[in-house]
C-alpha cells in the first residue's frame, strides 16, 4: 500500500542528514509503530510518508504511485481524503468548536459544507464518544478529548492510512492507554496505522514495528 | 459553515485585536472621506472667494485694436476709433451661456478721457455692485456711490485733483459728489475716477455702451476654454479673451489644497494598509502550527491565502462601513471646527459609498497579500515541526 524507496533527507544544504536512504513497505491494514530515539528521523520518515515532507531524494509510493510526482493539487486531495494526520499536541483550531474542527478536511475543497458532511462530523465525534461535546470550543475540552477530536477529525474523510506522530505523548497514561485502546479499534475496523512512538509498550501492540538510528532502518519487523 | 467560518471566528476569538484594528482602518477611511470632501468644500470656497478679487474673462469689441492699458484697454486712445458693446445685450448674452451657472460676475465698463480742473484724468463708468463683486480688495474711505451723482476717486487721482470726501467735482459740465475715496490698491485703480455707468455714457453721448465687459466665471476644475467658447458664440462679434494668468494662478492655489488634500490621504491609506499587512503577519507567525494543520488535512496553498486575506477582508469591509459613514458626519463637522468659513452639508452618496467599499476592501486585500502569500507558501512540514 506504501512504501518508501531509498529515502534521503537534509533539512539544509550542507547539513547532517536526516534519513540516509531508508527502505519501508507498509501493507494495507498494518499498525506500524516507528521508534528511535530524539532526531533519529523518524518523524521525518513519518511526514515524507503522509507526504507532508517532499525528501531530498528517494521515492514515496502510495499505491504504486510516487507520491512526489504528483501535482501539489493531486497531493493536497490525497491528504483530504485517503491519508490523515494526528499530532503530539492535538492543534486543534482553537477558534472553531469540535464539531468544526471535525469539519475542516470538507473546507478544504472550499465550498460550503453540506447537511452530509455535518452527519458524517458528528458520526465521527460519536465514534470518539464526544458526540455530547460537539459544540464545545478546545479549550473547554480536556486533553484526550481533544485529542479524541484530532482523531475523529483525521477520520473525517475515511481516510485509508491514519499517520500518527506521538499521539499520546502530553497525555498522561490512563488517558494515552485510551487513546492507543482507541487507534486499536479503527486498525481492527480496517484503517492502516503508522505512528511514531517512544512508548514500547505501545509499540508491543502494534504488528510492525520499525526502528530508525542515524536516518537509517536499523530494524524492522 | 463555509470558508468565512474561520476567519469570521479568529477575529471573534481576538475580538480587542480586531476591533483596534477596524477602528484604526476605519478612522483612516473617515479622515480620508472627510478630507475628500473638505478639500472639494474649501477648494470651491476658495475659488470663490478668489474670483473677488479679479475677473478671469474680457469681453472686447472684435475691431478694437487699440493697445491694452487699463483692463485691456489704453485710456489714451480710447476716444479714437473706438467700437462698443452694447451693454445690456452683451450682459444678457453672457448671463445666458450653456454654463450661465458658472458666471459669477458680468461687470461692464465705459471709459472717458477728460480734464477735471484742467488735470488730465481717466473717468470709467462702472456698475458699482457688480464692480464691488470682482473687486473685494476695494477699501473706500466713506462710501461707494448710492446714486448716479456719485463718484468714488483712485487714490492718486484724489490725490493729483485734491479731492476728498463730500467735495464736488465737475466732469464735462456735470457736477459729482466725491462719495469715497479707494485706498492705494497699487493697479490702474489708483490713477481713475469711477463713476455710474450711465451717467459717464451720457456724458459721452453713448448710452447703453461699453468699451469692454470684464467677466468673473467660477470655473472649479475650471473649464475656461469651453466657458470663453460659449460666451464667443453667444457674441460673435466681440472678442473673448480668457486672462489665462488669473485662471492658472487660481487654479494653482486649488490644486494645491486638493493635492495636499490627496497626499495626506494617500499617507494616511498606507499606513492604514502597512497596518493591516503588520496585523495579518503578526497572524502569520502565531498560526504556524495552524497552517501547518491546514495543509495537512488537505488545504491547498490557495486555500491558505484565502483565509488569511479574507480576515484582512472582512476587517476592511466592517472599517469601510463605519469608516465612510464616520467621514460624512466628519465632513459636517469639521469645516465648522476649523472655521473655513464654507458651508458643507456632505450627504450620504450610495454611488460613492459603494466606491469606498469596493475601494477598501480591494486595499485590505492587498495589504494582507504579502502575508497571506508567505502563509501559504509555508512549508507545512516545517511549520509542523514547531509544533
Amino acid at each position: 500500500m506504501l512504501s518508501a524507496i531509498d529515502l534521503h533527507h537534509t533539512y539544509a544544504p550542507g547539513a547532517t542528514p536526516v534519513l540516509r536512504g531508508v527502505n519501508v513497505a507498509i501493507a494495507q491494514g498494518d499498525f506500524a509503530c516507528i521508534m528511535g530515539r530524539s532526531g533519529s528521523g523518524k518523524s521525518t520518515l513519518l511526514y515524507a510518508l503522509s507526504t507532508l515532507l517532499r525528501p531530498t531524494s528517494g521515492q514515496v509510493l502510495y499505491q504504486g504511485r510516487d507520491v512526489f510526482g504528483l501535482s501539489e493539487r493531486q497531493r493536497n486531495a490525497l491528504r483530504g481524503s485517503d491519508l490523515a494526520m494526528i499530532f503530539q499536541m492535538h492543534h486543534l483550531l482553537p477558534a472553531l468548536s469540535a464539531l468544526e474542527n471535525v469539519l475542516t478536511p470538507f473546507l478544504a475543497r472550499l465550498r460550503p459544507v453540506g447537511a452530509k458532511a455535518v452527519a458524517r462530523g458528528m458520526e465521527c465525534l460519536s465514534r470518539v464518544g464526544l458526540a455530547d461535546k460537539a459544540r464545545r470550543l478546545p479549550g473547554n475540552l480536556s486533553g484526550g478529548e481533544q485529542q479524541r477530536v484530532a482523531i475523529a477529525r483525521a477520520l473525517a474523510c475515511s481516510p485509508k492510512a491514519l499517520f500518527a506522530d506521538e499521539p499520546t505523548g502530553s497525555l498522561d497514561s490512563g488517558t494515552g492507554d485510551k487513546i492507543m485502546d482507541l487507534l486499536l479499534e479503527l486498525n481492527a475496523e480496517g484503517l492502516t496505522v503508522v505512528m511514531v512512538t517512544h512508548q514500547p509498550d505501545y509499540a508491543a501492540l502494534a504488528n510492525r514495528v520499525i526502528t530508525i538510528a542515524d536516518g537509517r532502518v536499523a530494524q524492522a519487523s | 459553515m463555509n470558508l468565512a467560518t474561520i476567519p469570521l471566528r479568529n477575529l471573534r476569538r481576538k475580538l480587542p485585536r480586531t476591533l483596534l484594528s477596524a477602528a484604526v482602518f476605519s478612522l483612516g477611511i473617515a479622515s480620508v472621506v472627510a478630507l475628500a470632501h473638505l478639500s472639494k468644500v474649501v477648494g470651491d470656497s476658495l475659488e470663490r472667494k478668489m474670483t473677488a478679487f479679479g475677473a478671469n474673462v474680457l469681453v472686447t469689441p472684435r475691431t478694437q485694436s487699440l493697445s491694452v492699458g487699463y483692463g485691456g484697454l489704453s485710456l489714451g486712445d480710447v476716444s479714437f476709433d473706438m467700437r462698443y458693446l452694447p451693454v445690456a445685450e452683451t450682459v444678457a448674452a453672457v448671463r445666458a451661456i450653456p454654463m450661465k451657472d458658472t458666471i459669477s460676475v458680468v461687470a461692464p465698463k465705459f471709459a472717458l478721457l477728460t480734464r477735471v480742473g484742467g488735470v488730465p484724468v481717466g473717468v470709467v463708468g462702472v456698475d458699482f455692485p457688480s464692480e464691488r463683486g470682482i473687486k473685494r480688495y476695494w477699501q473706500p474711505r466713506g462710501d461707494f456711490p448710492a446714486g448716479d451723482d456719485g463718484v468714488l476717486a483712485g487714490s492718486a487721482a484724489a490725490a493729483a485733483l485734491s479731492l476728498d470726501l463730500g467735495d464736488a467735482v465737475t466732469i464735462e459740465g456735470r457736477t459729482f459728489r466725491v462719495a469715497g475715496v479707494l485706498a492705494p490698491t497699487g493697479s490702474e485703480d489708483d490713477r481713475v475716477i469711477f463713476a455710474d455707468i450711465a451717467a459717464v455714457q451720457r456724458l459721452a453721448g453713448k448710452e447703453n455702451m461699453a468699451h469692454f465687459v470684464e467677466v468673473a466665471a467660477l470655473c472649479a476644475g475650471c473649464p475656461i476654454d469651453e466657458i470663453t467658447a460659449q460666451i464667443q458664440a453667444a457674441l460673435p462679434e466681440a472678442s473673448i479673451t480668457a486672462m489665462q494668468h488669473v485662471v492658472k494662478q487660481r487654479m494653482a492655489a486649488i490644486s494645491f489644497v486638493k493635492h495636499l488634500a490627496l497626499s495626506v490621504s494617500l499617507v494616511i491609506m498606507l499606513t492604514a494598509c502597512a497596518m493591516i499587512g503588520l496585523s495579518v503577519f503578526s497572524s502569520v507567525n502565531e498560526r504556524k502550527n495552524e497552517i501547518g494543520v491546514l495543509r495537512a488535512v488537505g488545504f491547498s496553498k490557495a486555500g491558505v491565502f484565502s483565509l488569511f486575506c479574507l480576515e484582512a477582508v472582512l476587517t476592511g469591509m466592517v472599517a469601510a462601513v463605519v469608516g465612510y459613514v464616520g467621514g460624512v458626519l466628519a465632513a459636517g463637522i469639521v469645516p465648522d471646527i476649523l472655521e473655513t468659513g464654507a458651508t458643507s452639508a456632505m450627504a450620504f452618496d450610495l454611488g460613492e459609498f459603494l466606491l469606498t467599499f469596493a475601494a477598501v476592501t480591494a486595499l485590505s486585500a492587498a495589504a494582507a497579500a504579502p502575508p497571506s502569500l508567505a502563509a501559504a507558501r509555508l512549508d507545512p512540514a516545517a511549520a509542523l515541526v514547531t509544533l
